[in-house]
């Protein structure tokens, strides 16, 4: 067994499974409140990548930051938050508020339609060349923990740890608050909690608000992490944040978090061993392949997911 | 039935006086302003101007204009470009590449920049006579067995890439253990299969990984590099996804250096603390004989950031705009003749000898790559 391999993946599908937790949480926060899936989603992810690398370049750039490394990071994601925060409540009111009581395909469609949109005006304004944070230049690769087999570079730590932060505020937010029993409420039966006198719409806007700006700081520690952005990223960040979002129970928060580390955990672990256990015959590129088998195993044998429940209805 | 065959007969001489007559050249001389007038046409430029690999058409269009500007100011004549954008996606470059042909203004096409852009282009540039001259295109199969007849390349092929690379990871850097790493592309495929077979049959102990070209992370490749791997080769068109290779490999601690293909080099985005890069044409920064060429560019554009692709796309417009001012030489052209004069021309080239194509629209002789060596992102020539 090749220890330093084994840990090295750990950490690697950790990181990755920690951007997918990430945005499986704003699918699932959205669906369990609209039934509705967010296509556009990833999008909004890239969105926040692309404000990160404009506060990044505003700030000084990777190379000469006018102001100290942490306070750039912090300041990246959170205008990165706020910024894709707001998008998501636009895309809400513009995209699929008109369309709430319209069959359930309507809003599907207008979803695929905002994520082209979404990704053609960030293809106008930007172009399709790849952008890079150079984040190597804000915090060189060597520092982090080496510590025997284990290699991580501090911004991966600052990767995994923000968005844990996230994780646990936004639980805090969905169990201990006003705002969370209402979101709550909204998502077991909309009309009896229109009903019960709370401002449904009021609600859903505050639920894209916060799904969308976790996909913000997604996009950001997606570039802090990786380096590369560009216009078409959300769309394999989204949908491998779906595969989570629907593997953990889609609609389930603590199963947005599990299936997030557990996709990205399976996407590491089928690049480093799919060619060990195909004996050779599928190398790394299949790797995919092993995540969305994950998915389709899922549908088969436990569509509702590990933590969702299964809908019953009564007749 | 006697009298059918007469006719039919009549009926093919008449036919070939008529396309002689179009393609023979009368004896006059064009005067410079009849010379200008037929230069008013367009070449077309088919290359990556955005996406993945947007650093290096941007590169080549730029050194495109340059020498466009400095034929035009040297000869009297009129050229213009007409761009086409690729964004590195054959569908896209299909339907650049139909635009290009229908044009009638255009005369001959610079590119296209990759492979997989030839490939999907070349017969439609045949059926339409349309010369399409790359300055960057290395896939061995091009060329091989002639598929596309327009087409014609001023750089050496993979053919002459793949041995240097493997020769010099083998001798030079003496590794025995390497790693081999295609993009999955039209490009990275044959040229990473040819590293590894020839590796092998030198003894060096190879492995094979893949990666998506739209990849951002390749920790769990890296993951999969022992330590006790000198070499990971690695041949992508996108010189920031070798960048982010070299990185991750000195985040875990591996002590392989990367040695990229042509499709990563760029010293402004491919800048690993140790590694290696090949390359098609010399980078013409690191010649001393080409002050004057690099100076004059440097008066085109405002900010120098060029490495080796766009004195190659410079070479093969320069091709292109010499064969099309010859045919212009009795005041008039079309693309048949333009074809036909880049296949049998000679062009003083500035990034080597004089461009001279074979019967395959190879560079004749083959050519060389150049391997530079990267220090803490300062690129040097090797070889």
């Amino acid at each position: 067994m090749d220890w330093d391999k084994l840990v090295q993946l750990i950490v690697n599908g950790l990181t990755l499974g920690s951007v997918y937790a990430l945005v499986a949480l704003g699918f699932s926060m959205v669906y369990g409140i609209l039934k509705l899936l967010n296509l556009a989603h990833g999008d909004v992810l890239m969105v926040g990548a692309f404000i990160g690398w404009g506060v990044l370049g505003w700030l000084g750039g990777a190379q000469d930051p006018s102001v100290a490394v942490w306070l750039l990071i912090v300041l990246m994601v959170l205008v990165a938050m706020v910024g894709c925060g707001f998008l998501g409540v636009a895309i809400e009111r513009f995209a699929y508020r008109p369309l709430r009581r319209a069959p359930r395909i309507a809003p599907l469609i207008s979803a695929l339609g905002v994520s082209f949109f979404i990704q053609n005006s960030v293809l106008l304004l930007f172009g399709a060349n790849f952008r890079s944070y150079e984040a190597i230049d804000l915090v060189d690769v060597e520092v982090g923990i080496h510590w025997g087999p284990l290699n991580v570079w501090i911004l991966r730590v600052v990767v995994f740890a923000s968005a844990a932060a996230m994780m646990i505020g936004l639980w805090i937010l969905v169990t201990r608050t006003k705002l969370g029993k209402a979101m709550r409420a909204t998502a077991f039966d909309r009309e009896a909690a229109a009903m019960m006198g709370i401002d449904v719409d009021r609600v859903i806007v505050k639920t894209f608000f916060i799904g969308s700006a976790l996909a913000g700081a997604a996009g950001v520690l997606v570039g802090l992490v990786f380096g590369q952005i560009n216009h078409f990223m959300g769309f394999n960040y989204g949908l491998k944040g779906f595969t989570a979002a629907v593997v953990g129970g889609i609609g389930s928060i603590p199963g947005a978090m599990f299936g997030g580390l557990f996709i990205g955990l399976a996407e590491a672990f089928s690049v480093g061993y799919i060619e060990d256990f195909t004996r050779g015959r599928l190398g790394s590129a299949f790797s995919d392949l092993v995540v969305f088998l994950i998915l389709v195993l899922f549908m088969l044998l436990r569509p509702q997911g590990i933590f969702g429940k299964p809908d019953v209805k009564k007749v | 039935m006697r009298k059918g065959m007469i006719a039919v007969a009549l009926a093919v001489l008449a036919s070939a006086a008529v396309v002689t007559a179009a393609v023979a050249k009368p004896s006059a001389t064009a005067t410079p302003a009849q010379v200008a007038t037929c230069t008013n046409v367009s070449l077309g430029f088919l290359g990556p101007l955005t996406g993945p690999a947007g650093f290096l058409g941007q590169e080549q269009i730029s050194w495109l204009k340059f020498g466009v500007q400095k034929y035009n100011k040297e000869n009297g004549t009129r050229f213009a470009l007409v761009e086409g954008d690729t964004q590195l996606k054959a569908p896209v470059a299909l339907t650049v590449g139909r635009k290009l042909a229908s044009n009638s203004k255009v005369l001959a096409v610079i590119g296209g920049s990759e492979s997989q852009a030839v490939r999907v282009t070349g017969n439609l540039f045949e059926r339409t006579s349309l010369a399409n001259v790359s300055g960057s295109a290395t896939a061995v199969d091009l060329t091989k067995g002639r598929p596309y007849r327009s087409f014609f390349r001023v750089v050496p092929n993979d053919g002459v890439q793949g041995p240097q690379i493997l020769n010099f990871v083998s001798t030079n850097l003496k590794a025995k253990n390497v790693v081999v790493i295609d993009s999955q592309d039209d490009y990275s495929l044959p040229l990473a299969s040819a590293i590894t077979r020839g590796l092998r049959a030198k003894g060096v102990t190879v492995s094979r990984e893949s990666v998506s070209a739209d990849d951002t992370d390749f920790s769990s490749i890296v993951a999969n590099v022992g330590s006790n791997v000198n070499v990971v080769v690695f041949a992508t068109q996108v010189a920031t996804a070798a960048n982010t290779l070299s990185n991750q490999l000195r985040e875990q601690g591996k002590r392989a250096t990367v040695f990229g293909t042509d499709g990563a080099y760029s010293p402004s985005q491919f800048k690993p603390r140790n590694g290696h890069v090949s390359i098609f044409a010399p980078d013409l920064h690191f010649d001393p004989k080409a002050a004057k060429i690099i100076g004059e560019y440097r008066k085109f554009v405002k900010k120098d950031t060029s490495g080796a692709f766009g004195p190659a796309t410079y070479q093969a417009g320069w091709v292109a705009m010499s064969a099309i001012r010859k045919a212009c030489a009795d005041g008039r052209t079309n693309r048949v003749e333009v074809t036909k004069l880049v296949r049998s021309s000679t062009t003083p080239s500035i990034i080597g000898a004089p461009t001279r194509f074979d019967a395959k629209g190879d560079l004749r002789g083959g050519g060389q790559f150049t391997i530079y060596r990267i220090t803490n992102g300062k690129y040097s020539p090797v070889r």
